[in-house]
């Protein structure tokens, strides 16, 4: 007897219809999975078999053929065990389902408990488009799934579960108390502290002392969405100022909050409802490797710059990071998207991301530190800082030094205002930018926008001049300064960008990347 | 030959150092002797004949080369003038006195810009490391402007750091300055001082005792030290780590009998430790002022020719509120952002907006995280 089932599978951020189809025939008993399946998909098998049994159904000694369509796509994975087994209870007439064709996804623990899967947002709204109306998740993938609307979402938790839900009021009734409970793990098992997206340990700006210019510039940069670079010795307070930002963003949007929920959901960072609308803040290692970063990998997983799409990515040792690897950011900081070709097709991840970067000085980290002697050979420090190359920089809007402070600065130091009178300014400037800018941020201004949004009055464009000859700017760094000026005029309730914005915009730009020439 | 001529040529031969020049010039005469001499010795003896009268060991192809310069004596010279240049001998009057006196002078020195910058006036060396703190950087600045403003001309080594914020101070101040550069002259020293060594040229003059195209070498430095101390009547050591160049300088300096002015630093500071040695164990004077350094150099100080107070006064009149309340917070010297903010009690904001404004008028310039007092400021009494 056959038995036919959607489900879903997701490619880039999209989900596409997957549909199992299982048949059970006389022969040797045997189980096969065809239609291009994955180790993983293969290994559903075991799973299946001991979590129908666990859960007190028999396992067929049949001939069981399951099929997975459209065969010439590959899959991976395993959100299609419930899929497959309740294929299995169906053909063997082991349960009857009311009404159909089902839409199923999860994953099965031998116990026949139901295990949450990535990826549920993008292929709930599949399900939905290819007409379903009612689609078994895990019990944990519910909130997720929630976000599609015009649904019934059914959290499962176990095998038996889902049978009953099949089954309707007329079913068998399944002999839940015989399923053995003993093993259950943990379902959807809390991501580890390093791959939350919003760390809840914020650093509270109140207990950062001193750096004015650097929390200035934090401020600055995460009212525009500007990216910042911060250069300063060991124990200067440059992680310590990063990891504040998480607190400061402002809010996502309602459609911006279901790019970054489609993201989380394919990534499996499971997040709790009161995160919905927190931007994500992502904070990799040095070591991080080039797919880790823009995506990739055999089964194209989104990278570190789509993890941080509307949010912050934070790269502490920006130097330390392989050339390769920084390179890599060039085209989701210009284009807020990556796109990844393999022979196979092609994927575009959205990467709209806010870097802030943190680097030492030289090698030594004490270059230009005014208490200890840096230790690197003299041209040292300059090709440490070159690392970082040129056409990266340059994406960069703000760049900040920040000096160590001596210990009785430290102490003596009165204490600063606190997060939530910056994150106030903060919001107060992105909510005038994003009305005036439609919906753009200010770091994300380009040609026609950023002359309109940032039109000067005639004393101030002189002042401008004054500034790009003083200073030598290039025509990008004058761009550069116009939208961080734009930033800092909104900071200040000004409608129009004043001589003052400029020249205050001018000294978030340190030129000690540039040679000693001008001096 | 013209003796002038030959004298150039044999210097600048390649292979013909200082002291190969000096035995030659000893054992026939002069310098057209030696090359007609030279000329003469059968090519198959001639290294070794060089060898013999030089006393150093032999070299292969030095005689080639001497033959060489002997048929083209002009060819260095010819070199020079087209890069603008001029060549010094002691051959000539103008060969500066202090440098004709001490021990090895050059041979020849060329050079671009003004041959006066090095033949008249009071010439002053300033040097110290090429990776010095604010503050050194801040002082070597303070004493080139003080210089250029008591009419001394300010003698360095056109390297990073020190030497380049003392050339800068020295132009900008409306004087003269004199880089002497360890290697040809055609030959490009530091990228970042290229627009500075222009400026030079249009305000002094570079020199080296290194024929055009030759480029420098491990030893070129040290030695080209030599003639920083000797053009000058007194060196000041303005920062220097322990085994710095500039230590080396101050060491030439006294062995010519010169000055010596130190500037004091911090006890167990490794950035200032070849100026502690130097005050512990040798015969220098510290530099604890710029009124001292002048009565030092034996010269009147010169306090009334900066701009006069009221002046100073009507400049920082000019500032707008704020900014004239950073200007006066940096006047007391190198200041981060982060410390003018707390001494002026204003925003990080507020005091970037002014600060950058002092920038571009020319009041300040920036060092790393580090913001210096500049042009009128510096003048300011602390």
């Amino acid at each position: 007897m056959l038995a036919i089932l959607d489900t879903a599978v997701v490619h880039g951020l999209q989900g596409e219809l997957v549909r199992v189809e299982v048949d059970i025939a006389n022969g040797l008993p045997s189980c096969s999975i065809v239609g291009l399946p994955d180790a993983a998909l293969s290994e559903a098998r075991e799973r299946v078999r001991s979590a129908i049994r666990n859960s007190g159904f028999d396992y067929p000694l049949s001939r069981i053929t399951v099929n997975l369509a459209p065969a010439d796509r590959r899959k991976h994975g395993a959100a299609y065990d419930v899929a497959i087994a309740i294929g299995i209870l169906l053909a063997n007439e082991q349960i009857r389902a009311s009404g159909g064709p089902w839409a199923l996804l999860g994953e099965l623990s031998l116990d026949g408990s139901v295990r949450p899967v990535p990826g549920v947002l993008p292929m709930v709204a599949t399900l939905r488009d290819a007409g379903h109306r009612r689609i078994c998740v895990p019990g944990a993938n519910v909130a997720e799934a929630s976000l599609v609307e015009d649904l019934e979402i059914v959290g499962v938790e176990g095998l038996d579960d889902v049978a009953r839900h099949i089954a309707g009021p007329h079913g068998r009734k399944a002999a839940a108390a015989r399923r053995r409970r003993a093993i259950r793990i943990a379902r959807g098992a809390e991501p580890d502290a390093s791959d939350r997206l919003t760390p809840g340990d914020a650093t509270e700006l109140a207990d950062l002392r001193g750096q004015e210019q650097a929390r200035w510039a934090l401020e600055v940069a995460i009212a525009g969405r500007h990216n910042l670079l911060l250069v300063g010795s060991p124990g200067a307070g440059k992680t310590m100022l990063a990891r504040a930002a998480p607190r400061l963003q402002p809010p996502l949007s309602e459609a911006e909050a279901r790019e970054v929920a489609v993201i989380r959901s394919v990534c499996g960072l499971v997040t709790s409802a009161s995160d919905q609308l927190s931007r994500p803040f992502r904070s990799p290692h040095h070591t991080t490797s080039y797919a880790a970063m823009v995506g990739g990998g055999p089964r194209l997983r989104p990278g570190l710059v789509t993890q941080a799409h509307h949010g912050v990515l934070f790269l502490d040792e920006l130097a330390e990071f392989s050339r390769h690897v920084l390179d890599a950011l060039r085209q989701p900081l210009e284009d807020g998207s990556v796109e990844i070709v393999r022979a196979h097709g092609s994927v575009t991840y959205p990467a709209e991301l806010q870097l802030i970067a943190a680097m030492n000085p030289c090698r030594c980290g004490w270059d230009g530190d005014p208490e200890r002697a840096c230790r690197c050979p003299t041209s040292e420090p300059e090709r440490y800082r070159r690392r970082v190359s040129g056409p990266l920089l340059d994406r960069i809007d703000l760049r900040v030094v920040m000096p160590r402070l001596s210990a009785d600065e430290i102490v003596s130091l009165r204490r600063p205002e606190r997060s939530e009178t910056v994150e106030r300014r903060i919001h107060e400037a992105w909510t005038r930018s994003m009305q005036r800018n439609d919906g753009v941020p200010n770091a994300r201004l380009r040609g026609q926008q950023l002359l309109e949004h940032c039109a000067l009055e005639r004393a101030t464009r002189m002042r401008l001049q004054e500034l790009a000859q003083g200073l030598e700017l290039t025509a990008r760094g004058v761009h550069r300064l116009l939208r961080v000026a734009r930033t800092i005029a909104d900071l200040a309730g000004a409608g129009v960008v004043a001589d003052a914005h400029l020249a205050a915009a001018a000294a978030l730009n340190d030129r000690s990347f540039e040679r000693e020439a001008t001096a | 030959v013209n003796e002038r001529d030959a004298w150039i040529a044999l210097a600048s031969t390649p292979g013909v150092g200082d002291h190969t020049f000096a035995r030659l010039l000893a054992v026939h005469g002069s310098a057209s002797l030696a090359l007609s001499a030279t000329a003469r010795l059968r090519a198959s003896h001639a290294d070794r004949a060089l060898a013999g009268w030089t006393g150093i060991r032999l070299r292969h192809g030095l005689a080639r080369a001497i033959r060489q310069a002997a048929d083209d004596p002009t060819r260095v010279q010819r070199a020079v003038a087209a890069l603008g240049g001029w060549t010094l001998t002691p051959l000539d009057a103008a060969y500066p006195r202090l440098l004709a006196v001490i021990e090895e002078p050059p041979p020849v020195l060329y050079g671009l810009g003004d041959p006066a910058a090095i033949t008249e006036g009071l010439l002053v060396a300033v040097v110290g490391t090429r990776r010095p703190t604010a503050m050194a950087r801040d002082l070597a600045t303070r004493i080139g402007q003080r210089a250029a403003e008591a009419d001394i001309t300010v003698v360095s080594g056109l390297a990073l750091g020190i030497d380049g914020a003392a050339h800068r101070a020295a132009i900008d101040g409306g004087g003269r300055t004199v880089g002497v550069v360890g290697s040809g002259l055609d030959v490009p020293g530091p990228a970042g001082n290229r627009r500075l060594a222009d400026r030079i040229t249009r305000h002094g003059a570079i020199v080296s005792e290194l024929a055009p195209g030759v480029h420098a070498t491990k030893g070129t430095f040290p030695r080209r030290n030599r003639i920083i101390s000797g053009l000058a009547r007194a060196t000041i050591v303005v920062e220097a780590p322990a085994r710095s160049g500039a230590l080396i300088t101050a060491r030439h300096a006294l062995e010519q009998g010169r000055t010596v002015l130190v500037a004091p630093g911090r006890p167990f500071d490794p950035r200032i430790s070849g100026n502690l040695a130097l005050l512990r164990e040798a015969p220098v004077r510290p530099l604890i002022g710029l009124d001292e350094m002048l009565a030092d150099l034996e010269l009147e100080p010169v306090d009334d020719v900066p701009a006069p107070p009221l002046a100073r006064e009507a400049a920082l009149r000019s500032l707008e509120p704020t900014q004239r309340r950073v200007a006066a917070a940096l006047a007391s010297g190198p200041a981060t952002i982060d410390a003018l903010c707390r001494a002026t009690e204003l925003d990080a904001g507020v005091v970037s907006a002014a600060l950058t404004m002092l920038q571009l008028r020319g009041w300040a310039s920036t060092y790393g995280p580090t913001l210096l007092p500049a042009g009128p400021l510096t003048r300011m009494d602390k």
